[in-house]
């Protein structure tokens, strides 16, 4: 194994940003035939060092190499010439598109110096079959739900036929059946010869997929070996540099008997003639496979997207809210799943972007106190854990601490629902952790969270309940006794009850 | 010197001194200098003066031009406010009405309602910016012609000549006006939660809606807005004048755009400020005035505004790249 070359490493890379080093003297090798797995916290130089590798960025020290043979300009043209395949993490597609014009974007075959269509979508539907997407091939991919536009940017990566697939968190979005199918597809890859680096912040699929493990701590490269022999916990102790503990707090049921939220035939989006009860002091878990209509049940209970119902009470209130001011003023707050594009205002200042609530509640004239807005911006950054100087756009924080941001600006209007879209997607152990212990924290103050999770152990081990949403309707409410990631993902898939037995 | 760098109010001084509001004052106050030396005449305090009142009736167009496209948007009908502003005054005139303020307010309060009825073609209709003001642009200035016909009218209203020609203190009673207006857009603009409102929608309308900001009253409002303060700029341009007639709002709409690109605000909306607006519009007259103090063709303020433009573009940083 050591005698073949890799075919494509980085050899004592450094690099800064402004000064700031993100990594330092990092070396790592792709071989063929092996799954890579590339670990760490956000902020820990992942996507720097995917970058490096595809030619996105130029190292300031260390060099990358391609077949064992340096390459001193690595270029993202050069990356693609020499079969390097990127699926970055944040979604990179044209909406409006078709999932075939998309996976064939940049190389389509020509005819006569035209595109050639028919070409074009013989070959896209190959790339496609391989990820199990079925959609009609001229669907544009702004119509596509999140976790299939993944699986789109997959099918892009693929149509190259790549010798080096690099994923950045591609299952973060995925559904079980789609992160199976990508799976095994992986383990096809990799048997054809190609080297695969696989970054992702689930554990369990890191030890099931990967040979080979690098991992990243705060720009420095703690562990690079192979993965047989390793416990889970091991690596995650390599990640953070501690011992890793429980991921998930434990902690004592805090439901009560009063509703925070009644609707009856609540239809919205996708979902139709749905009936919900949330309970204060509880989490409420939504599952399901995605782009089942979780989203739009969320949405259409914030008032974000047109709903009806036949009769609806919101904290002792009828009627649904109808617009999102009427919804924060009745004490809900939505913290977004995307919240690059719906979450944050990421050119304006962190600080702006947590009292932007507050702006949006305040008389529209009322002066503003500078020192009042920092000193509430100060104890919400100490208090959630948000380091660095509050005046710099938000961009410039990693994902988790974004996150952070997202839920950190409601805090302030003491919610008494809290609607949460997939909160930790993408997010690394340790927030993780924070946004958990909160999330708990909130439910014993008794009030409601409504926790809209991809991720099944989290809604396992979090929530009281957890509604199972498939084709548009709550397919099945699971107590807390009878939660398991099996009965869910059964749910979701709308196995029979004998099967699960069986 | 880096010890001067690192201290807060250091950083604070180079903030301002590396900021584009600055910047483009220094531009303004290197052309004035360097002018002076060219023609005796342009330096005189007189002419400065006149200079800056020509720039009022940009800066007041451009004031609602700033919140617009800090908001995302972009009013293309605030020429044809102006027009209808200076031609509807005069129209507008009742005997009653000694002081004029009654007939002023009214054109104020029609101008603002145009500028509403961009705001919910904008905001309920969702048709694009550029479409709704350039139709309503085109709407109003077939209905003026109608109107006024070719003839220009005469104003005969005493604010209206006030504002045009008074000088309280020797300071033109335009640049009292521009001086006011600049206070309560820059309190409104950066003191103010709905000031907030407006930068977070430009930056990103989505995120802005799910924290809770009231889409369609902010859009109709920032729209008001322009509609009122291009109704203002054709009060004052009016009694300027002394005349109103169809075509006399055409120069503003380019130059209050220019005025606030000059002036650092990003054309994509959400970053910006309405202090750079004003050494923007000063700018703008001050380049005119150059041109035809150099007795050069007026093809060049055209050539030289676009070089500014893209010029102070480029020095103060392109557009970051949005995601």
């Amino acid at each position: 194994m050591t005698t073949v070359a890799p075919l494509l490493a980085a050899r004592g890379v450094s690099k800064a940003f402004f000064g700031n080093p993100v990594l330092r003297g990092v070396s790592i090798a792709l071989q063929p035939g092996r799954v890579h797995a590339l670990l760490g916290e956000n902020g820990a130089g992942k996507s720097t060092l995917i970058n490096l590798l595809s030619g996105a960025l130029r190292p300031d020290g260390g060099e990358i190499e391609v077949d064992g043979r340096a390459v001193p300009r690595m270029t993202p043209v050069l990356a693609r010439q020499a079969g390097i395949a990127v699926v970055q993490q944040e979604l990179s597609l044209t909406a409006s598109l078709s999932i075939a014009e998309n996976i064939g974007l940049g190389a389509y075959p020509k005819r006569f110096g035209l595109i050639d269509y028919n070409e074009l979508a013989a070959r896209a539907k190959a790339a496609c079959e391989l990820v199990g997407l079925n959609e009609p091939l001229s669907t544009p991919v702004g119509h596509l739900a999140l976790g299939r536009r993944q699986m789109v940017e997959i099918a892009n990566a693929l149509y190259r036929k790549p010798r080096v697939l690099i994923l950045d968190e591609p299952t973060s979005s995925l559904s079980a059946t789609e992160t199976k199918i990508l799976m095994d597809l992986l383990e096809r890859l990799r048997g054809e010869g190609i080297a695969i680096l696989y970054i992702s912040h689930r554990l369990n699929e890191v030890m099931a997929l990967c040979q080979h493990v690098t991992v990243l701590k705060d720009g420095t490269c703690t562990a690079d070996r192979p993965l047989a022999g390793t416990d889970a916990a091991g690596l995650v102790r390599l990640m953070v540099g501690r011992d890793p503990g429980d991921l998930f707090p434990k902690w004592q049921p805090a439901v009560s008997t009063t509703t925070a939220i009644t609707v009856r035939k609540f239809s919205a989006g996708l979902m139709r003639d749905v009936d919900l009860d949330i309970r204060t002091g509880e989490v409420l878990g939504i599952g399901g496979l995605v782009g089942q209509g979780q989203e739009d049940l969320l949405l259409g209970l914030y008032g974000a997207i047109p709903a009806r119902t036949a009769s609806a009470t919101v904290n002792g209130v009828s009627g649904l809210p109808g617009g999102v001011p009427k919804a924060n003023a009745l004490g809900l707050a939505y913290v977004p799943a995307d919240r690059k594009r719906e979450g944050l205002h990421l050119i304006h200042p962190i600080l702006t972007n947590m009292m932007l609530p507050a702006f949006a509640r305040l008389p529209a004239l009322k002066l503003r106190s500078r020192k009042a807005e920092g000193e509430t911006g100060r104890s919400l950054a100490a208090q959630l854990a948000i380091k660095g100087d509050l005046q710099r756009p938000a961009q410039a924080l990693s994902g988790g601490n974004q996150q952070k941001v997202a839920l950190a600006k409601w805090m302030p209007h003491d919610p008494l629902v809290l609607l949460l879209n997939d909160p930790t997607r993408g997010v690394d152990v340790e927030t993780k952790r924070e946004v958990y212990l909160m999330l708990r924290a909130f439910a014993a103050a008794g009030k409601a969270v409504v926790l809209l999770s991809s991720d099944t152990p989290e809604l396992v081990h979090l929530c009281d309940r957890v509604a199972v949403v498939r084709e548009g309707r709550v397919a099945a409410m699971l107590e807390r006794a009878a939660l398991s990631e099996e009965t869910i993902v059964s749910a979701a898939m709308g196995a029979g009850k004998q099967k699960v037995a069986a | 010197m880096t010890a001067w760098n690192d201290s807060a109010g250091g950083k604070r001084v180079s903030a301002i001194l590396k900021s584009r509001p600055f910047l483009t004052l220094a531009i303004v106050a290197a052309v004035w200098i360097v002018a002076s030396f060219v023609s005796r005449g342009f330096g005189a305090y007189g002419h400065l003066r006149y200079l800056v009142e020509l720039g009022a009736v940009i800066g007041l167009v451009a004031a609602g031009q700033t919140f617009v496209v800090i908001a995302g948007g972009i009013d293309l009908s605030v020429a044809a406010i102006v027009t209808v502003s200076a031609i509807s005054l005069p129209l507008l005139s009742w005997q009653a009405d000694t002081t004029g303020l009654v007939s002023v307010l009214a054109v104020l309060a029609l101008t603002t309602a145009i500028g509403v009825v961009n705001g919910l073609g904008v905001a309920l209709l969702r048709v694009h910016p550029m479409i709704m003001t350039l139709a309503m642009a085109t709407f109003l200035q077939g209905l003026l012609i109608i109107i006024a016909g070719g003839s220009a009218v005469t104003a005969e209203n005493p604010l209206v000549h006030w504002l045009g020609n008074a000088r309280p203190a020797g300071i033109p009673a335009g640049i009292i006006l521009w001086i006011a207006v600049s206070a309560i857009v820059l309190t409104v603009m950066h003191a103010t939660p709905f000031g907030a409102r407006i930068f977070a929608m430009g930056a990103n309308p989505l995120a802005a809606s799910l924290s809770g900001v009231p889409i369609t009253s902010t859009t109709l409002a920032v729209y008001g807005i322009s509609g009122f303060t291009a109704g203002l700029a054709g009060v004052l341009v009016l009694g300027m004048n002394g005349q109103g007639y169809v075509g006399i709002g055409d120069p503003y709409l380019l130059a209050s755009i220019a005025a606030v690109v000059l002036g650092g605000t990003s054309i994509l909306g959400g970053l910006g400020t309405y202090a750079g607006t004003i050494p923007g519009a000063v700018l703008l007259v001050t380049i005119t005035a150059l041109i035809t103090v150099v007795n050069a063709s007026p093809g060049w303020r055209s050539i030289l505004f676009g070089s500014l433009i893209l010029g102070l573009l480029l020095l103060s940083g392109r557009e970051q790249a949005r995601r």
